[in-house]
């Protein structure tokens, strides 16, 4: 690995990150009200031990990461790339009942294809509608699953 | 000699047309996923989860473990010719594969891989046969407390073995615990990190976590990293018929690496990348011109290929005796047990003989199978290589949220599928190793479960843990596994800052 030997500001906050989510853990088992009963191995004790484990390693990676032995390989990284993906991914999410399955398919396809760096629009396009139709016909029909119809309920 | 007639009455069950059937379809299936990249057997056997949940067991699993198989002949044809790994179990085959692509060997690394995973696939399955008795035997002397401590072993195993760090290991295994935590717990019925929201009372589903990990992860991944988008596919050259010449080279190899692979398979330690590492390094030591080692020595394809498919045969001993996964899939596979309530262990091979027998009988038929798929078909899935990856990606991710939504028909799993994309994203982006993550998740509810048994058994006394002989023992090499390699590089680095003092 090509590490380069800085100071990783990324390292520091995934350290820190971890610590902070342990106390989420940590808060949680101890606004639980436990019966008598399961005192001493009840629900608390098993997430204050994973609590206890992600602080610690939260604290070894932020310690790596300001005495620059948190080693993260150079890359050339396209932000552009993730962020669409991401929002294809959120549009789906808010598209999927009010759409339904085929259009929120075919939105989150193309963003993803766009992505990647393809822009032969009409063949992703093509591939998109006929890869969202059949699987959304093979999943209901033959398999007997439930996916939302949306606006293509009267057809399909 | 108990084992051979159940294995006998196992070839009855994996011989009839239907299990004929799923056996063909899993390592079909396999073959595909092996050689498609971003795509494993972890992620397709979660996505067919949903699916299958009103399947027969019996066929379910002969389909899954056909789909394990599969996937490593499968990735051996993309590492050779493509020199990206199809699977992480091929990272290694890619280093001599490639290269006698390159020199126009390409046909002979396609075969001396294909039967090396016959071989060693064929090798592995019988240990398993004879084996996974002898564990059964031993895991009913297992209660609750040796349990217990054989998951910490396993906890340690792979957090230390794999990945790039001790401590990036440690913390995926603590992110897949943390997930596991969430949801009612078992014995109070107490909500745990629910945060008043009631889709979280059910806790996070394994496939939501091993899909948002694996497939949105990896998508997100792959998508940013735009130097590792083009990648050249080298055409099949050279005869499939080995020359006697590679025969002669590659038959100890394939036996050698049957041999470590088994072993580092059963063994809690993680799956198929470290024995391949360990049979390459070997086959180098060995050979008699090692220079030629970088540029296209069977021997380094040979091996290492028997040494995953061998990995694979030695992870289903632990999984069937002792409910124990050592790798990802594995893990994913002890939750489809779980989706049709059953209980792997000493149980399971009672009351569900049929289906275990049947299970490991079908194993040696998929093994024949998949030496016809891959070695007459070779040309024919290596057309699969050129899918363009916009297109395949946007598949991945298409039927990802589809299998996600299909679990509970709940748009909230596509909000979690979306958060644990992102922690997947930024462990592969930082070097975390994935699989420590989801063995964390199934195996931890599972620790917790035998952890409170065996304290309310001794009324809450912690010492059970040390007082039993035998979970000492487990417990005692657990922390040998975290200490070594800790001691071995501190005294390394005294070494290498000697000379300059």
């Amino acid at each position: 690995m090509n590490g380069s030997r800085s100071r990783s500001l990324a390292g520091l906050l995934i350290g820190l990150g971890l610590i902070a989510i342990a106390a989420v853990i940590a808060v949680d088992a101890m606004h639980m009200r436990v019966p008598p009963v399961h005192a001493r191995v009840g629900p608390r004790v098993f997430p204050l031990l994973v609590s206890c484990g992600l602080a610690l390693s939260g604290a070894a990676i932020a310690w790596q990461a300001w005495t620059r032995t948190f080693l993260v390989e150079a890359q050339d990284t396209d932000w552009g790339a993730v962020a669409i993906i991401a929002a294809g991914l959120v549009l789906q999410i808010n598209l999927l009942k009010p759409l339904g399955f085929i259009p929120a398919a075919i939105i989150l396809f193309m963003a993803v294809s766009f992505a990647f760096g393809s822009r032969r629009f009409l063949r992703d396009g093509v591939v998109a509608v006929v890869l969202a139709s059949v699987t959304y016909l093979a999943f209901t029909r033959l398999l007997g699953l439930q996916l939302p119809p949306g606006v293509l309920k009267g057809l399909l | 000699m108990e084992s051979f007639s159940a294995l006998m009455d196992g070839f009855a069950t994996a011989l009839t047309p239907i299990n004929l059937m799923w056996s063909l379809v899993g390592v079909t299936l396999g073959t595909l996923i092996g050689i498609l990249p971003g795509i494993g057997p972890a992620l397709t056997i979660a996505l067919l989860l949903p699916v299958t949940r009103t399947l027969d067991p019996t066929g379910a699993f002969i389909m899954f473990a056909g789909l394990y198989y599969g996937a490593m002949y499968g990735s051996s044809t993309t590492s050779i010719l493509l020199n990206t790994p199809g699977e992480s179990g091929s990272i290694i085959t890619a280093l001599e594969g490639n290269q006698m692509a390159r020199r126009g060997r390409g046909a002979a690394a396609l075969a001396t891989a294909a039967i090396g995973s016959f071989v060693a696939g064929t090798v592995g399955t019988l240990l398993l046969s004879f084996l996974a008795p002898v564990f059964v035997k031993l895991a009913i002397m297992f209660g609750p407390a040796e349990y217990f401590a054989l998951m910490v072993l396993a906890f340690a195993t792979v957090s230390t073995l794999l990945g790039a760090s001790m401590v990036r290991g440690i913390t995926s295994l603590m992110i897949g615990l943390a997930f596991g935590l969430a949801g009612t717990d078992i014995l109070t019925g107490q909500p745990r990190l629910v945060f008043g929201i009631p889709s979280m009372l059910r806790g996070i589903d394994t496939v939501v976590v091993a899909v948002g990990l694996f497939a949105v992860g990896e998508a997100l991944y792959m998508a940013s990293r735009r130097d590792l988008r083009e990648a050249v596919i080298l055409p099949i050259q050279g005869s499939l018929f080995m020359t006697r010449e590679e025969w002669r080279r590659s038959w100890k190899p394939w036996l050698r690496g049957t041999l470590i692979g088994f072993p580092f398979g059963a063994l809690p330690a993680g799956g198929t990348e470290i024995p391949t590492f360990l049979s390459y390094y070997v086959e180098k030591k060995l050979a008699k011109n090692p220079r030629e080692f970088g540029q296209g020595a069977i021997e380094g394809v040979a091996g290492p290929e028997a040494a995953n498919n061998a990995a694979v045969a030695g992870v289903l001993v632990p999984l069937l005796a002792l409910g124990l996964p050592t790798s990802a899939t594995a893990a994913i596979l002890l939750a489809a047990f779980e989706q049709y309530n059953l209980q792997p262990g000493p149980q399971l091979f009672t009351a569900s003989g049929s289906l275990v027998w049947g299970l490991i009988a079908s194993l040696y038929i998929g093994n024949v199978m998949l030496l016809v798929l891959n070695l007459p078909l070779a040309g024919l899935w290596v057309r699969l290589l050129s899918i363009p990856q916009p297109l395949l990606y946007g598949g991945i991710l298409v039927f990802s949220t589809l299998g996600v939504y299909s679990l509970s028909n709940s748009v909230f799993d596509l909000v979690l599928l979306f958060a644990v994309g992102v922690i997947g994203f930024l462990m592969r982006r930082y070097d975390f190793p994935v699989a420590p993550a989801i063995i964390g998740l199934i195996l931890g509810p599972m620790a917790e479960a035998q952890f409170r048994r065996a304290l309310t058994i001794s009324q809450g006394d912690p010492s059970v843990f040390v007082t039993h002989p035998l979970s000492l023992a487990l417990l005692v090499i657990a922390l040998l596994v975290l200490l070594v390699p800790a001691v071995i590089s501190l005294v390394r680095a005294r070494n290498a800052a000697a000379p300059l003092a």
